[in-house]
């Protein structure tokens, strides 16, 4: 029994790492209505500042607010320079710009500090402690215990704000949107950069588990779409319920089913995730949109 | 949003006709090109050419389900990799070639169809998720069934040799194999989408609902798009074995699919020509970025499609529309803000009277 | 003085040129109405006045030239547009979208006056309030346009083919709510609209449009008594 749960804990701290960027891309699509493939990439960008300042010598604390700082500074100005040009075209140059951008920052990355993995200093102690027979690092326990606290507050910003409102409205229909009064370019800018910040906590979270490189959040830019679109793309909670349900089977499949093992564990969340859209499109927790006719 | 084109002249007999015999005399100096071209290439071209036409297959596919029907595909690389197992496979077990291309065309349709009887009722992005998956769980299959793939390692094959008697070497007479298949899938896939299915696609693209009222079933529709596109994408994997002569869990990884869909937007979105040169940029800039600076080679590309994207957000196959709008803008300025232009003054004394003649509210 | 007042207007979508020189006036709580065929040009003269699409000449809003003012812009000025195809916000609930239009406003409590009011001039939003905007019919996702636009406390609301595509009693009820809006709110507007019944029914006055150019002006019943107006625009 404490072996399942222990398979079960560690799938969760893997579906936090999930969550932590599948929170950026629901924000994203909340505030723009894309699918942003740079977020890895920004969130990578960001994270390296941070890098950057731990190397010489200041507190992960301090380089973390710093880090959420730029990115927030990175993504409005990527808004501004670059997406900006491609709003109310084609939907589809518009993603491909930002699987341009995605490759243009992990260029750029690997510009000032290359491809190879470094090792990048935790927020929170190394330590694993033992409670009823399952081993949980603080550090996992750090990273959800952050995540549930920007999950939280991802949702209030939507449901109870007046920003929150104003960036749905913006991403629904811009045009609209601007007929009611709203700053729709500004609402756009705060959106990314927004986005861009929360790739920053996202990446300085999950940096020490995977060591920090460009191509740290790769993969995790799959799984976290995943769990973005399982969890119903506008719904953080649904995010991350999403997310934690993929790490969790995922951990589950591999432990116990012989013929699947490691290799094979990844096909599983994903088989899995495909049934479920297939029954249920608007995925887990999104609202169901009735098409007009 | 671009839709399909129609045909562009309309503006007389005449000209149509001579824009016919340029048609014509253009596909007679591309087809003498095609033909050349091997002949007096060094192997590495040849190598580079011939990529351009399998991953101008790839694109073909993709484009017709996703510029031409508007339907998110995120794993056309699944496709392509299944059909270089399959061909490797055939190879191996000393299939004839046809029957082993014949089953790279067919057993990547039947999986396309497959997945999209299931996922075509889906839109937007649970259908890019759903294709999404195709390569993410594909990579692990291939490599876990190693009695067929090779596992991790891959399957090396040497076959395609050039036949003794033809007196051309293996690089020219593959080139020849791949441009045959590509123009023959090109040709195909252009009758397809000039044709009614092609206004079928089209309905779709824009407008389900529409569609419907029209009798075309978007779902049908949407199938038959996926099935001819993962087809595509499976002759596609044949090719690519036959020049490249090895196959791996790389062929299919999800970032191939991204970067295809990179070069068909780039190239033009429901456009047979900007397909090609969608191929031609998949292939060259990475080559092209590699040899100004291999250490910079991501840096570079990300930097040209941007570029690109900006200038020419249409594709590339938009570019002699593009300059011929930049010239004739610089002739003559096309917006007349400060002075009213003729057609206003014409406007004036028409409608001034009729208002005049009816009681001014106050 | 009139509160809207258009001098020799002209817009252009790229280089096609869509309004050749329109002149028209909106009084102080008046109500005017556009009429012309499929093309006149009405869609695209409520589009100049709030600031969607490029134009020439005069826009006077309350004395003040508002050409040139982007969408926003002109809202926070008082101008509500309420376009053709609604533009409701499908994703957004039917208070979420009444609270959009509100986004100007900083008066909490009579935003929270004003959604009642909306509910109690539409009774079928009343019952949707929570369900998403993309769920409604053609006529309630009409009311809720037309609500929406109310939400900004606007000087004038520019109203873009209410009726298109619904029923004829559909279409009736909502401009039966028009007018009691109109009546109650004291806000102007400016009326674009196919079914000249329908729009007789709310204005003082209104312009015909043909081609980009004013063809005709005149009150509500010397338009109405009209022969070619009546056969062209009121079936009979």
């Amino acid at each position: 029994m404490s072996y399942f749960i222990q398979v079960v804990v560690d799938g969760l701290s893997n579906g936090a790492i999930y969550a932590a960027i599948a929170l950026a891309i629901v924000l994203v699509y909340r505030a723009t209505g894309l699918i942003n493939f740079a977020q890895g990439g920004m969130a990578v960008t960001a994270t390296f500042v941070a890098y950057a300042l731990t190397r010489v010598g200041v507190p992960v604390l301090l380089a973390l607010v710093v880090a959420v700082v730029f990115g927030f500074l990175l993504g409005a100005l990527l808004e501004r320079g670059v997406m900006r040009h491609f709003e109310g075209g084609d939907p589809d140059t518009a993603v491909v710009a930002t699987i341009a951008l995605l490759v243009v920052l992990s260029g750029l990355s690997a510009y000032f500090f290359g491809y190879e993995p470094h090792p990048f200093p935790s927020l929170f102690p190394n330590r694993t402690i033992e409670v009823l027979g399952v081993f949980v690092s603080l550090r996992s326990i750090g990273t959800i215990t952050v995540l549930l606290v920007v999950m939280i507050a991802l949702q209030l910003l939507f449901r109870s704000t007046k920003l929150g409102l104003a960036m749905r409205a913006v991403a629904d229909n811009p045009r609209s949107s601007a007929l009611s009064g709203l700053p729709v370019s500004r609402l756009l800018m705060i959106g990314w950069g927004l986005a861009a910040a929360l790739g920053a906590i996202a990446g300085v979270l999950v940096a020490p588990q995977l060591f920090i490189s460009p191509g740290m959040l790769d993969f995790v830019l799959v799984y976290a779409l995943a769990s973005a679109i399982l969890g119903g793309l506008d719904s953080p909670i649904g995010a991350v319920v999403a997310a934690a349900f993929i790490g969790v089977v995922e951990n589950l499949a591999g432990a116990y089913l012989d013929f699947i093992g490691d290799d094979l564990k990844i096909a599983v969340p994903f088989i899995a995730v495909i049934v479920i859209l297939v029954v249920r499109p608007q995925g887990l927790f999104g609202r169901k949109v009735t098409v007009r006719v | 949003m671009a839709t399909t084109t129609a045909p562009r002249s309309t503006t007389g007999t005449a000209s149509s006709a001579t824009a016919r015999w340029k048609g014509i005399a253009a596909v007679g100096v591309l087809a003498v090109a095609l033909v050349v071209a091997p002949l007096v290439s060094s192997p590495y071209i040849n190598y580079q050419l011939s990529s351009i036409a399998v991953f101008a297959v790839a694109i073909l596919g993709l484009n017709i389900v996703m510029g031409y029907t508007g339907q998110v595909s995120l794993g056309q690389s699944a496709f392509l990799g299944l059909g270089a197992y399959i061909a490797a496979y055939g190879i191996l077990h000393g299939w004839p070639g046809p029957l082993t291309l014949l089953l790279c065309a067919v057993v990547p349709a039947v999986v396309g169809m497959l997945v999209a009887l299931a996922a075509a009722r889906l839109r937007g992005l649970a259908l890019a998720m759903i294709t999404l998956a195709l390569p993410i769980v594909g990579v692990p299959l291939a490599r876990r069934f190693d009695e067929f793939t090779g596992g991790s390692q891959g399957q090396v094959v040497s076959w395609l040799r050039a036949p003794e008697s033809i007196g051309l070497a293996n690089d020219q007479w593959r080139y020849y194999v791949v441009v045959l298949i590509a123009v023959v899938a090109f040709v195909l896939a252009r009758n397809l989408v000039r044709g009614r299915i092609g206004r079928s696609f089209a309905i779709v693209k824009e407008n389900e609902a529409v569609a419907l009222s029209m009798g075309v079933s978007p779902y049908r529709t949407k199938v038959l798009a996926f099935t001819i596109a993962s087809l595509l994408g499976g002759v596609s994997g044949f090719m690519y074995l036959a020049i490249v002569q090895y196959t791996s869990p790389e062929t299919l990884v999800f970032a191939t699919s991204i970067n295809l869909v990179a070069a068909m937007v780039i190239g033009g979105s429901a456009s047979i020509v900007g397909t090609v040169l969608g191929a031609v940029y998949y292939v060259l800039v990475p080559v092209l970025a590699g040899q100004v600076n291999s250490s910079r080679t991501a840096l570079i590309s990300g930097a040209v499609l941007l570029a690109v994207l900006f200038l020419l957000p249409a594709g590339l196959v938009s570019l002699p529309r593009r300059l011929a709008r930049l010239r004739s803008s610089r002739g003559r300025p096309p917006q007349p803000p400060a002075h009213p232009t003729t057609s206003d003054e014409a406007a004036q004394p028409a409608s001034a009277p009729p208002a005049a003649t009816t009681d001014q509210h106050s | 003085m009139s509160l809207l007042e258009l001098e020799d207007v002209t817009a252009s979508y790229g280089h096609a040129q869509v309004l050749h020189g329109i002149s028209f006036s909106l009084s102080e709580n008046g109500a005017t109405g556009l009429l012309g065929a499929n093309g006149a040009g009405k869609t695209t003269t409520l589009r100049a006045i709030s600031g969607t699409v490029r134009t020439t000449g005069r826009i006077l809003f309350e004395g003040r030239d508002i050409s040139g003012l982007g969408p926003d812009r002109t809202a926070h000025l008082g101008i509500a547009h309420v376009p053709e195809g609604r533009g409701t916000l499908g994703q957004l609930s039917v208070r979420e979208n009444l609270l959009v239009g509100a986004y100007q406003r900083k008066d909490r409590k009579q935003i929270a006056t004003d959604v009642d009011y909306v509910l109690d001039l539409f009774p079928n939003l009343q019952e949707r309030v929570r369900s998403n905007a993309a769920a409604l019919s053609g006529g309630e996702q009409q009311m809720l346009a037309v609500g929406r636009a109310f939400m900004a406390k606007p000087r004038v609301i520019l109203l873009d083919e209410a009726s298109l595509g619904l029923a004829p009693s559909t279409a009736r009820r909502v401009y039966d709510a028009i007018v009691r809006l109109r009546r109650e709110a004291q806000v102007s507007m400016v009326v674009v609209e196919q079914n000249a019944n329908l729009a007789f029914s709310v204005v003082d006055d209104a312009t015909v449009l043909e081609t980009g150019r004013v063809a005709l002006h005149g009150s509500r019943d010397e338009l109405m008594g009209m022969d070619a107006v009546r056969r062209a625009y009121l079936g009979g």
